[in-house]
């Protein structure tokens, strides 16, 4: 077993204090385990269903079944294009197709570099702002093609910097 | 428990009060089409939704699997409505099943070959698209062959699998058009706990789950009860 | 119940409330400014915690005897932030899209100076000589705020604020009364529930209050998955005690002892708030073991769901709550009789328990005297869309859909013109220009072959491709599907398939035909009401639009512009200016470069479609077109 996989079980045991083995626990559980973790791997997952005394695939079953949790390690920066009815009708899907096209990966997908999460949303609540693409949890306004650019440019020149003050 | 006289299709029949009408039918040697409901089970999920029967004094079709009968119900199985949504139900199902008979191991034991008569559908669909899943056949093992595309997700081999078995390594994963039975973490058979005492495939109507040689032991769950001379 | 317990309980109550008061007072009327800063979703996406921040910090630098408070959202989302500011001597004044500066500026100028800073007012909320108040404005006259009247007001982390407003008075005077009583209140006042279908409320509390089995259950559906509509989401974060209040009178009425109130992990924010205030009413007593001294105990948890459309239907919600992936279930047996743990179980949409505590307090004929025939009080709708005025309305039903477009969300923005109106999200339908007289209510658009759904509004344009949209829906509806029966699963995928191959023009005209068959048998044959609703939107535009469909179809051609692959940009070389080349930086794939006459030209096969260009492009050029069917775009010389 990996180090990580061993921080990963004892992370998720020390969560599974909190809670009683009742099997209406698990869905709580999950959420707070993805919390800790950023995504639920496989050793946590075989873990609760150990707690819970519930088949290993109960557990699986779960969490395919629900948008909230992803079974990857999630990327460095998470964009994520609302596609809202009132984004989409103000171009929300152009703007995925720019997103798509500038990071060469699809929707629900992670750059090879692990950089890059994109997702879509659904109404995120802001639907004056449409098109809107939250971007580490912050709604960007406008998000039209040329946005995507600046936005993207302005994480490569923020990397460029990192890279030189540790150099 | 008291007894309750109904006619189905014409013919006069008594049944306990609130027995679903699938099996009443069935006992009675009426043929409604079937795939996702269990005797044994409690409740019927009632998801292939190939057994719409048609109910006087109802203006919509029902699930035969879910309706309890009643005192004077009136069950018509062959009603044009009903026979509409259970052949588009079906249809749709053989849209996406991958229609190989010829060299299919399961041809013989086969329901889906035995709804599409009955239904009166042809196995190739014309008015509607292929929609194949495109999942990998998972053949690792040694006596059996899953092959997910195939599959109608009736769910008998979960059912088996953790109610009479008691092993729980099979079930429902994934959502809408992606839903599967699947193991823990979508591995092959072989990796999985499974026992590998294919009781599952033994109860599998559609080929998704056969044996390797095409033999072995077939058994149909829903078949009909002898009636108790009351 | 006995006369010594219900004077404990109203002695209790007493207490509480004097305080709650004083502290109201104190707050209001003490003769200092009161700055409210609207920190509900739509304000802070737009940046109202950076106001509040520099509102916080202005009043500190300059050490102003000032309260900033936080509040939810008044419904004016188009012009978050919002900030009011209520100062002695002033009507209190509301400013729209408020940034840092204008914040800083409010508080130098109005605060501390006397200038009320009219060129950011959106309007007051008394009326006065000098700013328009809000009831003063034309949407005013259509809208009657019941559950969103607190929304924007009082600060929804502050229990008092919501007592002194007159809250948790009906749960004091409902535990004085048999709870047939109660019941048959909530029935004369012929309330429907708001998740959707319409049910009668009071009905489904008899029911419960009727059905053996213990314990019993309550669970407030805030599952709202609309992926245009968020009502129930502004109502939980802007007064959640409302909806609290009305649950806890409903688990008394049918005699449940615990509850759960479902919010969807994805509002964070609602969730926070929604558990602070169960905090501040167990520790006040409304909550949790002998409310208020009585017999009666009631608690409630909260759930947060994990993100599937599919959980806002009530069987499927409580199987998650139970653990399991988010499957429905046959009804019969509905919930009321055998729900959670298969025990009696009460559910109700957030917009219907909120209206419980009006309907206690002013009774039954009040609420039964506003609406229709078949449908009281009010509707909540999220306007989005072609629309000037988006964000949350309250009207009574019956109102006309012209009247909630054009009245209150000030029409279409830009010129354009009406073109429908998709009312109900995803188990909605798309209504023409003819039903702009219809009056709003449960029955009326059901007939019209829309829904009343969950309430969201959008209004759609000239620009708007009715098959696209219809697509859209689907896609929803389809990815959203549990999966479990074949109608749903299969069925909204073979639709989405044809649909999407008409929106790329490889449709054939067999395809409508299969479309609507298809979608009749859905409806028909699905199990729970995501599929038997999902054909809708398919179903509405087919009936309203068929014209475009066959548009599509027959001449590969989009009438509204919108579908892209049906589409081609084009400049106009006759109003392309030689000097301007706005158009050339902007594209995103260099797809356009000057020809030998300075006049830009379009590569087709580089372009994306991405419709940078056209807006680039000067409006005095106004050089850049579309063409449908692409192939219309004279050739390049
Ligand atoms: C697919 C689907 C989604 C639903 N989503 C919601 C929802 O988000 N919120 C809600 O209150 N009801 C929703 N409902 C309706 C609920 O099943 C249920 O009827 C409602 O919560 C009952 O409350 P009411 O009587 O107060 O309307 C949905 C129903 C379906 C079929
Ligand atoms: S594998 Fe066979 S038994 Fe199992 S769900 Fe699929 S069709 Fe049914
Ligand atoms: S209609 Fe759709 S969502 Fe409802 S049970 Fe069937 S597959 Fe699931
Ligand atoms: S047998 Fe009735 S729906 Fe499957």
């Amino acid at each position: 077993m990996t180090k990580e996989q061993v921080n990963h079980i004892q992370e998720t045991r020390r969560i599974l204090k909190q809670f009683s083995r009742k099997r209406g626990n698990l869905i709580p559980i999950l959420q707070e385990v993805q919390g800790k973790l950023g995504y639920l791997p496989r050793e946590a997952m075989l873990v609760i269903a150990g707690f819970l005394g519930i088949p290993a695939i109960d557990v699986y079953g779960v969490v395919t079944f629900y948008n909230q949790f992803r079974l990857n390690p999630p990327g460095k920066h998470s964009i994520r294009v609302c596609l809202g009815t009132a984004c989409h009708m103000k171009g929300g899907y152009i703007a995925l197709d720019a997103w798509k096209r500038r990071l060469d990966i699809d929707s629900g997908e992670t750059t090879p570099d692990r950089e890059f999460d994109l997702d879509t949303v659904a109404c995120v609540g802001c639907c004056t702002m449409a098109p809107v693409t939250v971007v580490d949890d912050k709604p960007q306004a406008q998000v039209e093609p040329t946005k995507v650019d600046g936005i993207l440019l302005s994480f490569e020149l923020e990397k460029e910097k990192a890279s030189k003050e540790n150099l | 428990m008291k007894t309750v006289s109904l006619t189905i299709d014409g013919k006069e029949i008594r049944a306990k009060e609130g027995e679903k009408v699938l099996w009443v039918a069935l006992d009675n040697g009426i043929y409604i089409p079937n795939l996702c409901v269990i005797r044994e089970a409690l409740q019927s999920p009632a998801a292939c939704r190939l057994c719409f029967v048609e109910v006087e004094g109802k203006d919509k079709p029902v699930t035969a699997c879910t309706e309890p009968v009643i005192e004077g119900m009136v069950v018509n199985t062959q009603g044009p409505q009903a026979l509409r949504l259970a052949r588009t139900a079906f249809e749709l199902l053989m849209a996406s099943h991958p229609v190989e008979c010829a060299h299919c191991l399961s041809r013989d034991s086969c329901e889906l070959l035995k709804i599409a008569p009955h239904l009166k559908v042809r196995l190739k669909i014309k008015r509607l698209r292929g929609l194949p899943r495109g999942l990998p056949i998972d053949s690792s093992s040694p006596l059996f062959i899953y092959d997910p595309n195939k599959c109608v997700l009736c769910g008998r081999c979960v059912w088996v699998c953790r109610e009479r078995l008691g092993i729980g390594d099979i079930s429902f994963a994934h959502r809408g058009f992606q839903r599967v039975v699947a193991t823990f973490g979508d591995e092959p058979m072989a990796r999985a706990r499974c026992s590998a005492c294919d009781e599952c495939v033994t109860v599998c109507p559609s080929g998704a789950l056969c044996f390797k040689d095409g033999k072995g032991p077939k058994e149909e769950l829903n078949r009909p009860v002898e009636k108790s001379k009351s | 119940m006995k006369v010594d317990e219900l004077s404990t309980i109203t002695a209790a109550f007493q207490g509480i409330k004097e305080r709650a008061e004083s502290r109201w007072q104190k707050l209001w009327h003490s003769g200092q400014p009161v700055i409210l800063v609207g920190t509900a979703t739509c304000g802070r996406a737009a940046g109202s915690l950076e106001v509040l921040q520099t509102l916080r910090d202005e009043v500190k630098k300059q050490s102003l005897e000032c309260q900033v408070i936080e509040v939810g959202c008044m419904g004016y989302c188009y012009t978050e932030p919002i900030v009011i500011i209520s100062k002695p001597g002033y009507p209190s004044i509301a400013y729209g899209h408020v940034n840092p500066v204008i914040a800083e500026r409010l508080i130098k100028e109005f605060i501390l100076g006397d200038n009320p800073c009219l060129e950011f007012v959106i309007g007051a909320l008394e009326k006065n000589e000098f700013v328009p108040s809000f009831s003063e404005f034309p949407r005013a006259e259509y809208e009657q705020k019941i559950i969103l009247k607190n929304c924007g007001y009082i600060d929804p982390e502050q229990i008092d604020h919501f007592i002194a407003s007159g809250g948790y008075e009906a749960l004091v005077k409902v535990l004085g009364m048999p709870p047939e009583e109660i019941i048959d209140e909530v029935k004369k006042s012929e309330l429907r529930g708001r998740g959707g279908a319409g049910f009668p409320t009071g009905e489904k509390w008899e029911i419960c209050r009727h059905s053996r089995g213990r314990p019993k259950y309550v669970i407030c559906n805030g599952d709202e998955g609309d992926p245009g509509a968020f009502m129930d989401r502004t109502i939980l974060e802007s007064d959640p005690h409302s909806v609290l209040e009305g649950m806890v009178i409903a688990a008394y009425a049918v005699g449940a002892r615990y509850g759960y109130i479902y919010v969807r992990a994805e509002y964070p924010l609602a969730v926070y708030r929604v558990q602070v205030a169960l905090r501040q009413a167990r520790e006040l007593k409304l909550l949790g073991k002998n409310i208020l001294g009585s017999n009666f105990s009631f608690d409630i948890e909260l759930f947060q769901g994990s993100g599937a459309f599919v959980c806002g239907e009530e069987t499927s919600l409580i199987t998650s709550i139970e653990g399991n992936p988010g499957i429905p279930h046959h009804r019969p047996p509905y919930p009321a009789v055998s729900g959670l743990y298969g025990k009696p179980t009460l559910i109700n949409n957030v917009k219907t328990l909120t209206y419980i505590r009006h309907i206690i307090e002013n009774g039954a004929k009040w609420f039964a005297a506003i609406g229709t025939e078949g449908s009281k009080g009010t509707a909540v709708f999220a306007l989005a869309g072609k629309v000037v005025n988006t964000g949350l309305t309250e009207v009574p039903m019956g109102t006309t859909l012209r009247q909630v477009i054009f009245d209150v969300g000030s029409g279409i923005p830009g010129g354009k013109c009406f073109k429908a109106v998709q009312i109900g999200g995803p188990s909605g339908g798309c209504l023409p220009e003819s039903a702009l007289y219809l009056p709003i209510d449960f029955d009326s658009l059901s007939k019209a072959g829309a829904m009343m759904g969950s309430g969201g509004i959008v209004v759609l344009d000239e620009d708007d491709c009715m098959v696209e949209m219809a697509h859209y829906f689907l896609e929803f509806t389809q990815w959203e599907s549990c999966g479990q029966c074949t109608f749903c699963r299969l069925g909204t995928k073979q639709m989405l398939e044809a649909l999407g191959e008409i929106t790329k023009g490889k449709g054939k005209i067999e395809d409508i035909d299969m479309l609507a068959e298809l979608a009749e048998d859905i409806k028909a044959g699905s199990l729970c009401g995501l599929g038997k609703t999902a054909p809708n939107s398919v179903l509405s535009t087919l009936r309203y639009f068929r014209d475009e469909y066959e548009a599509h179809v027959k001449e590969g051609r989009c009438p509204a512009l919108m579908c892209q692959e049906l589409i081609a940009y084009y400049i106009l070389p006759k109003k392309c200016e030689r000097s301007c080349d706005a158009c050339v930086g902007t594209c995103t794939v260099e797809a356009i470069s000057p020809n030998k006459d300075r006049i830009k030209v379009i590569d087709k096969e580089k372009c994306v479609k991405c419709n940078t260009c056209l807006v680039a492009c000067p409006l005095q050029y106004n050089a850049i077109v579309k063409f449908s069917p692409p192939d219309q775009v004279p050739a390049s010389r």
